[in-house]
């Protein structure tokens, strides 16, 4: 009935993660391809993985880079053809030009849109349908009411990112080698480690994973999962990337939880303890995002 | 030989800018285009632009290149479709929903793509063209050779900003929700239409949290402090005869929320810029050096105050002090 799912970037954190609450994992990390052995850039590796995830009873979906510039298009291209070979459920994909690409291509394989294709409108998305997009990853500003407006209006699956960080802004080169003197401009994979952003004066915070600046509080919808569902969503998706071994398999399994309470039509628990588990994982805290046509930074939460 | 495109914030911006020399205008539509409301025009102004333009051989574009609500939708293809009666040929749009369905409701008017679509590549812009773009404007980020590549794929239709910033970097405008993360609110007005304060992307400012004063930092130390996470981009000049080889249709000169003092400067310049790589061969632009020096100063101190502004907003907006450094 639902689908939650998750972000792998690499063998490394499809190893030492559990995935074990999630139907579906999205692999790759779409912000950079030098990431270590990122499924988004070596056919090898994704392969495998792809073995792995269906061996799991999971579905695997492949993310692609999601800013390539002009010369970067015949090293996706070829890696494309590859990705055809594979018994993939699904291509993610950020850019227009690839999704010209991926059509003219004679790509067979359902296509999602993800989260910097800028999806605003129920037109944009019946456009994309007839690129063979089947799952729209709306844009993080829109309101749970657009959302819902969308998925009404179009024969299309929306993705809900329900946990995680949010997705910002993304970057053609790598803010952690241009701001850490160490580096010396070569990439050291430092990325795989914790970095962020604090105002000076104040307590703005922001998280960068090099190649693209996240929220620095988590987004959490746990509280309205209900609501939700109500509303006709059934895609859940729990952002991972840069996260610790253990935050997918901890957020995972809360909101797991949570939808099978709704499944079996069981009274609601108390949000007390979830949301204190949820809480010790968000070093800057929770948010709501955009969904209450509010700053993406604040948490509304139901008092 | 391209043309010369230039800002009209104010409706004396708009005209003036036409009378200095610029082969047509860019007017935002208030609450419809990447601009607070005080750097649009209201319908009147826009008639009486068109009208102007008109008059004088000149040509307006329409900026309508939010990212709307789908329940916005109505309302957009009615302002499109009193523009064109009104003459207008030529709208700015970045939503591809909206491009096609313009195209479809006004076969004749010329779409130009916005630079909020964040174009990355040329299969980018053969997707834009295949929604109906007529022209596509291309980010300041992008080297004459990414340029030429592109006009290579497409052939014609390409507009470059009088703009650009050191290759790569945040892709902003078109990838960049940093502002409304931090301060956003949504009204409705007595028309019908959306407003959402804090985000350029649906019509509002970018309150430029990015050009405040940020440290960077991994788990143990401050690798950098009190940086920006943004360059800007600067006004540019040398590089103008090779982006023509490349193919480039239109030049647009950027400055809607600039004085109209410094806009009329500017427009100055760049045409005797422009009428001098047309006259010669091998053009001699250093001469143009020194004022445009000059230029790029007004230019910083002008944003200076607006991002100062803009940035006590969003420090008010976001429950913080309004001290915007």
């Amino acid at each position: 009935m639902f689908e939650l799912s998750t972000g792998v970037c690499n063998p490394k954190m499809l190893n030492e993660g559990d995935y074990s609450a999630y139907d579906a994992l999205y692999l790759g990390d779409y912000s950079c391809p030098l990431y270590p052995e990122n499924f988004s850039a070596h056919i090898d590796v994704l392969s495998k993985a792809v073995e792995t995830v269906h061996n799991w009873g999971k579905k695997s979906f492949v993310r692609l880079y999601a800013v390539p510039s002009n010369h970067e298009l015949l090293w996706m291209e070829e890696f494309i053809e590859e990705v055809f070979k594979l018994p993939v459920d699904g291509i993610e994909v950020h850019n227009m030009g690839l999704l010209r690409m991926l059509k003219n291509m004679g790509n067979q394989i359902p296509v999602h849109l993800g989260v910097f294709g800028n999806l605003y409108t129920h037109e944009t998305a019946r456009i994309l349908k007839e690129y063979g997009v089947e799952r729209v990853y709306p844009n993080p500003e829109l309101s749970l009411k657009e959302i819902v407006f969308i998925k009404e209006q179009t024969p299309i699956d929306v993705l809900v990112p329900v946990h995680g960080k949010m997705p910002l802004v993304i970057s053609e080169t790598c803010f952690i080698l241009e701001h850490d003197a160490s580096s010396e401009g070569k990439c050291n994979y430092a990325c795989t480690e914790e970095h962020w952003l604090h105002r000076s004066e104040g307590d703005w915070s922001l998280k960068d994973t090099g190649r693209m600046t996240v929220s620095g509080k988590d987004l959490c919808m746990i509280e309205y999962m209900q609501q939700m569902v109500d509303q006709g969503l059934q895609h859940f998706h729990v952002q991972n990337l840069g996260e610790p071994a253990d935050y997918a398999g901890t957020v995972g399994a809360i909101y797991r939880r949570e939808l099978d309470r709704i499944t079996a039509g069981l009274q609601p628990e108390s949000m007390e303890e979830m949301l204190q588990a949820l809480s010790a994982h968000a070093k800057m805290g929770l948010c709501n995002g955009y969904y209450f046509e509010s700053a993406g930074q604040h948490y509304i939460g139901r008092g | 030989m391209a043309i010369l495109m230039a800002p009209g914030g104010t409706l004396e911006m708009a005209k003036m800018v036409l009378d200095e020399g610029a082969e047509a205008t860019y007017v935002g539509v208030k609450g419809w285009s990447r601009r607070g409301a005080r750097d649009e025009l209201d319908d009147n102004d826009i008639h009486e632009i068109i009208d102007y333009a008109g008059e004088r051989h000149r040509e307006v574009r329409i900026v309508l290149n939010t990212l709307p609500s789908s329940t916005e939708i109505p309302l957009f293809l009615e302002h499109i479709e009193r523009y064109s009666n009104w003459g207008a040929k030529g709208f700015m749009i970045s939503d591809i929903g909206l491009m096609r369905l313009a195209r479809q409701h006004l076969p004749d008017i010329d779409i130009h793509t916005s630079v909020g679509f964040g174009i990355t590549n040329y299969e980018d812009v053969k997707f834009l063209k295949e929604m109906g773009a007529t022209y596509v404007v291309l980010p300041y980020r992008l080297s004459v050779e990414e340029i030429a590549r592109i006009s290579e794929e497409i052939g014609s239709g390409i507009e470059v900003f009088l703009f650009k910033t050191p290759s790569g970097g945040k892709i902003c405008p078109g990838k960049c929700m940093m502002s409304s993360y931090f301060s956003f609110k949504r009204s409705v007005d007595a028309q019908g239409k959306d407003h959402f304060y804090g985000s350029a992307s649906r019509g509002g400012d970018c309150l430029r949290v990015c050009q405040t004063k940020w440290d960077f930092s991994d788990e143990t130390a401050i690798l950098d402090e009190g940086i920006t996470i943004k360059e800007n981009p600067a006004l540019w000049l040398h590089e103008l005869p090779a982006y023509l080889d490349a193919g480039v249709d239109c030049l647009k000169v950027p400055g809607r929320d600039r004085s109209t003092e410094l806009v009329r400067e500017l427009i100055r310049l760049y045409r005797r810029v422009v009428d001098t790589i047309k006259e010669q061969d091998n053009p001699d632009l250093q001469r143009f050096d020194e004022p445009l020096v000059a230029l790029r100063e007004r230019w910083r101190t002008e944003r200076g105050r607006r991002d100062k502004r803009l940035l006590g907003e969003a420090l008010l907006g976001s429950g913080q002090a309004a001290i915007a450094s």
